[in-house]
């Protein structure tokens, strides 16, 4: 037990570490965005009729606190997030980054986790089909299908579905809520009304991880399936859907919940754009909003800094939840069993 | 199967590549996407001579704009010719057609298909860079070309119909094909150069050197690589030359997708360091650069060209989904980014479906690397016994 506290600790120290390398390249990479915050507002206020010089520019430099060296804001920044889990205010939009991201991002989380599971759901069964099937046209036409949903690029996906809904249907499926729910608090309707219209997303974003995940399941199945002790488990008698549970199977759990982490990395990839073609309110729409039109770099980094934190949680508990379920490693970890 | 000694004999003495080779064109699917893929290659290297029109805005074709695509064919109601035609259409609008212009097909008139004619100048080789300074500048002319494959004797033939301004959607299509297997090229070069630097050292001195570049790794591997790679596109000024663009969007390309590649690199220097046969050339006497150079390299060239191979469909797809957003390439270079965004109105599924064919062609393209990838893992890897 002693063994595993020092494991999960160990494995903690080494996310923080991660994330203050993650968290230290994005900050660098804010910074590195021509231009200043404080530049950005006057030019705003400029817009507005006001006149601004070069002195109104120094003042809110000093105010915003951008005039000292660059390691002290680094400094400031992580230790707002760390203590206080705050972002600052967003460049533009003049808000508190908190406030606006707030609901977006649990929506997202959601959104993507959701693709996720259900991205297993289907490629852990078909997968092993795939793998074990006698027909080879079958296993010729999932690798197919599985290959296709690398190939198309997801936001075309999202944008046939939703050209399709609108033909044909007339309603676009765009969008996280009815007009109806838009702005209403939470409540059960609402969160009916968010389901029927999350399952596209879910949807686009979970097939094209759906692929990625069947040739995971697909090529581990294969790999342990050749095995001696496979084999020797068929001679023994042991055959059909019990040999294939008790054994390849459950040694392929382990590389499966080790390639979670990164599952989640490549469905945050996709959320911004699919985000953008199906108008969804959520933090990946933000971030193109942040970057592509107007060059918010607090609120762009502080939207990177977020979902590399989950998937350096989500690296971090897989970790946990392999040297649990693993003998291999859990007899390293805590030593004897 | 009886397999013969001479068979037997073929098979112990071939070296690694014959054997690549030899497994690679066994697997049918790879085979075709490897040809498929071949020949988008050559097409897209001669985009010039096979495309009928310029397509930037200087060949649009203001007879015809959002038109339809032109098949030649052979034969219609007026019989059979054995040079292929197309019809004449002429632009027409009025009441009926409710004031907006539709193209009226004249069945009568028939436009003939030519072969080698001359038309927009297309070069080869041109080399030209600006650089802050009049004393960096260098121009290389290179080779101009007007002659192309096909054409017709009078107005224009579009076999994939055009746009909105009227450019030729067949020669942007083979165009954008072009630069985007370029930007794929340069980026998974650059990745391929950083991976070998980075994973290189870390996986040939091992120890703390190695810690900290897996630690570092790692922590870039983490960040989601779109978002990451929108941030950092986004620094790119709206005043620069679409060339610049172009490069600059290839360097990130590699910048991003380099620690994939540079921790194989890294664990197959690591297990190929304490193999026997590494062993037994040190036992021999030989120095760390015969090692490296007879042993180490040979013994992952493989790997890392079916790794190159792999990553690249997911350089197009980066590319793609960049100029799509608006962020990566822009209209005046063609990337097939470029020609999807086009293709995202409601009003083109309805009325403008040939929108969609450089679409097919970017879904193809990345099937067939995706494949041709595949097959080369499999006929690379030494552990299948065939």
């Amino acid at each position: 037990m002693i063994n595993f506290i020092q494991f999960t600790m160990t494995r903690a120290v080494m996310a923080v570490f991660t994330l203050l390398i993650v968290s230290l390249i994005v900050f660098t990479l804010m910074e590195l965005v021509p231009g200043t915050c404080a530049e950005r507002y006057l030019a705003f206020k400029n817009t507005q009729g006001s006149g601004i010089t070069v002195e109104d520019i120094e003042a809110e430099e000093r105010r915003l606190g951008l005039d000292r060296p660059f390691p002290v804001r680094f400094g400031s920044w992580i230790k707002n997030i760390v203590v206080d889990g705050d972002f600052g205010d967003s460049c533009i939009l003049r808000v508190s980054i908190n406030e606006l991201l707030k609901e977006r991002f649990f929506i997202s989380l959601a959104i993507c986790i959701t693709a996720l599971i259900f991205s297993y759901l289907i490629a852990i069964p078909v997968g092993i089909i795939s793998a074990t099937t006698k027909f080879r046209s079958i296993d010729t036409i999932l690798k197919f299908i599985s290959y296709l949903g690398i190939a198309l690029p997801n936001f075309l996906v999202a944008l046939c579905i939703m050209l399709f809904m609108t033909v044909y249907y007339g309603d676009t499926m765009t969008g996280l809520f009815s007009e109806k729910f838009q702005n209403a608090p939470w409540s059960v309707d609402r969160v009916k009304d968010f389901l029927s219209r999350a399952w596209l997303p879910i949807f686009v974003l979970g097939w094209n991880a759906t692929a990625f995940a069947l040739q995971t399941v697909r090529a581990l199945i294969l790999d342990e399936h050749g095995k001696l002790y496979v084999m020797a488990a068929r001679a023994r008698g042991v055959s059909g859907m019990s040999l294939l549970w008790r054994y390849p199977a459950k040694h392929s759990l382990g590389p499966v919940i080790n390639s979670l982490g990164f599952d989640l990395n490549r469905i945050f990839s996709a959320l911004p754009v699919v985000a953008l073609i199906l108008v969804l309110t959520e933090a990946g729409a933000l971030l193109i909003e942040s970057l592509a039109r107007s060059n918010d770099q607090q609120l762009a980094g502080a939207i990177i800094f977020l979902l590399t934190a989950t998937i350096v949680f989500v690296n971090f508990v897989t970790d946990i939840m392999l040297a649990i379920i693993d003998p291999r490693i859990r007899k390293g970890v805590m030593g004897g069993d | 199967m009886e397999i013969s000694s001479q068979q037997k004999e073929a098979y112990f003495t071939a070296t690694q590549f014959q054997l690549v080779r030899t497994r690679f064109f066994a697997n049918r699917s790879a085979m075709i996407a490897g040809s498929i893929l071949l020949f988008m290659i050559v097409i897209s290297l001669f985009a010039g001579f096979l495309s009928p029109y310029d397509p930037t805005i200087a060949g649009r074709d203001k007879q015809y704009e959002n038109g339809a695509p032109e098949i030649p064919m052979f034969w219609d109601e007026n019989g059979f010719s054995l040079r292929p035609f197309i019809h004449a259409k002429s632009k027409y609008r009025g009441a009926d057609t409710n004031f907006r212009w539709v193209y009226k097909v004249d069945t009568e008139k028939r436009k003939y298909l030519q072969f080698f004619v001359k038309g927009w100048e297309y070069k080869y080789f041109k080399w030209s860079i600006n650089l802050p300074g009049k004393k960096f500048d260098f121009k290389i002319p290179g080779l101009t070309f007007d002659t192309h494959l096909f054409g017709v004797d009078s107005g224009g033939i579009h076999i994939f119909g055009t746009d909105k301004p009227g450019k030729d959607l067949f020669s942007r299509t083979l165009a954008a094909i072009y630069i985007s297997l370029a930007v794929g090229t340069l980026g998974v070069f650059i990745s391929f150069v950083l991976s070998l630097i980075v994973g290189g050292v870390a996986g040939y001195y091992g120890g703390w050197i190695d810690g900290i570049a897996q630690m570092f790794t790692d922590a870039v591997r983490t960040i989601p690589p779109i978002p990451l790679f929108m941030c950092l596109a986004a620094f790119a000024p709206d005043t620069w030359s679409s060339e610049m663009r172009f490069f600059f969007i290839s360097c990130l390309l590699g910048f991003i997708s380099w620690p994939t590649l540079a921790r194989r690199v890294r664990t197959h220097l690591l297990t190929e360091r304490s193999q026997e046969y590494i062993l037994a050339a040190k036992l021999c006497g030989a120095s760390s650069t015969h090692i490296i150079i007879r042993h180490l390299l040979p013994s992952f060239t493989s790997y890392i060209i079916v790794d190159l191979v792999i990553s690249f469909p997911y350089m197009l797809l980066s590319e793609t989904a960049l100029s799509f957003i608006g962020l990566g390439l822009r209209d005046p270079v063609n990337s097939l980014g470029v020609l999807l965004q086009s293709a995202t109105r409601a009003d083109v599924l309805l009325n403008y479906q040939w929108y969609f064919l450089p679409v097919l062609v970017l879904i193809t393209l990345i099937l067939s690397f995706v494949f041709v990838g595949d097959g080369l893992r499999d006929a690379a890897d030494p552990h299948r016994n065939k």
